[in-house]
């Protein structure tokens, strides 16, 4: 178990898209780089505080989330190398991955769930999709019932996608009751 | 049509079944699915499908450094002319997603998929709403 296993086209989801790279994973912990060097991300075996498998088209993905609130998502992993790290994150860690599921439906109402810095948006329990909330530049209430997200705008937004998510709203009825009277929380 | 007709509303419609029925994922571009009336959007290094009748209206809009800005507004309950009779009422207590926006640097292929959403969107409108009258 000292050198643990290495995956070569592993891309690192986030605000401005995909990156490919190759992730290790080890002893020690998570390491992942970006191809052709730059970014890099390492987490430490005592850092880790959750591990999640979603199957997400043709592939799997990896969710990291770490002590400090971090969510880190490597997307790449054939069926195999799953049941490989699920029982190496096991007996290495001592955490078992949690599985999640992707909503695919194609509907536009749910719930939202608040977890450390990340918004996930659930249809019927599965996730469609996740934001995180460090990137929200600021958050405004339209009328009663509208959240509006306006995400950070810089150069280098979007380097790595043709089209980059600026703003994003939420409808809350008045028969919600998840987020009643509490006027700092969507 | 106060909500107690048998109208098959946009509720119903789904774009996908499973995971494995989505399109390969190519760039981080909007696409659009016209086999299953499905849009997706690049959210965080994903594609995330939505069915096209859940689209109220879809815009685009240039600024003067030749950035594209396309709108998407999705139909929630309590506006009026949204079709959805008795399922707001099957949802209650949802939180609606209303609105995404996302800049581009192709205005071209914003053109196309503003172009494209519209008529996949009034087709599928004009198959359900015959459905609907041929139901009653």
């Amino acid at each position: 178990m000292a050198d643990g296993h290495l995956f070569n086209s592993i891309s690192l989801g986030g605000r401005g898209g995909t990156n490919p790279g190759q992730l290790r994973v080890h002893s020690g912990g998570i390491a992942w780089k970006k191809q052709g060097g730059g970014k890099a991300v390492e987490v430490d075996k005592s850092d880790l505080v959750g591990l999640t498998w979603m199957k997400v088209p043709r592939s799997n993905q990896l969710g990291v989330r770490t002590r400090d609130g971090l969510n880190y998502k490597f997307t790449g992993f054939r069926d195999q190398d799953v049941s490989s790290l699920t029982t190496f994150f096991q007996t290495g860690c001592g955490i078992l991955p949690e599985e999640k599921q992707l909503s695919v439906s194609g509907k536009n109402w749910g719930e939202v769930d608040l977890n450390g810095n990340m918004l996930a948006f659930l249809v019927g329990s599965k996730q469609a999709f996740e934001i995180s909330l460090a990137d929200v530049a600021q958050t405004q209430l339209q009328g009663k019932n509208d959240v509006m997200l306006e995400f950070h705008v810089d150069d280098t937004t979007g380097a790595n996608e043709k089209d980059s998510l600026m703003e994003i709203s939420f409808h809350v009825p008045n028969s919600n009751t998840q987020f009643l009277g509490d006027e700092n929380r969507p | 049509g106060d909500g107690r007709t048998a109208v098959r509303s946009a509720g119903e419609l789904i774009a996908y079944k499973s995971v494995n029925e989505l399109p390969p994922p190519r760039d981080m571009m909007i696409q659009v699915d016209q086999k299953n009336e499905a849009i997706l959007l690049p959210i965080y290094g994903s594609m995330v499908p939505f069915h096209v009748a859940t689209v109220k209206t879809v815009s685009s809009q240039q600024d003067t450094n030749r950035n594209c800005y396309i709108r998407i507004i999705f139909n929630v309950p309590g506006t009026p002319f949204t079709p959805h009779g008795t399922n707001s009422l099957k949802n209650l207590g949802a939180i609606y997603l209303k609105e995404v926006s996302f800049r581009s640097k192709d205005p071209r292929h914003i053109s196309e998929v503003v172009q494209l959403i519209k008529t996949l969107r009034r087709n599928v409108m004009a198959r359900e709403s015959e459905r609907a009258e041929r139901a009653t």
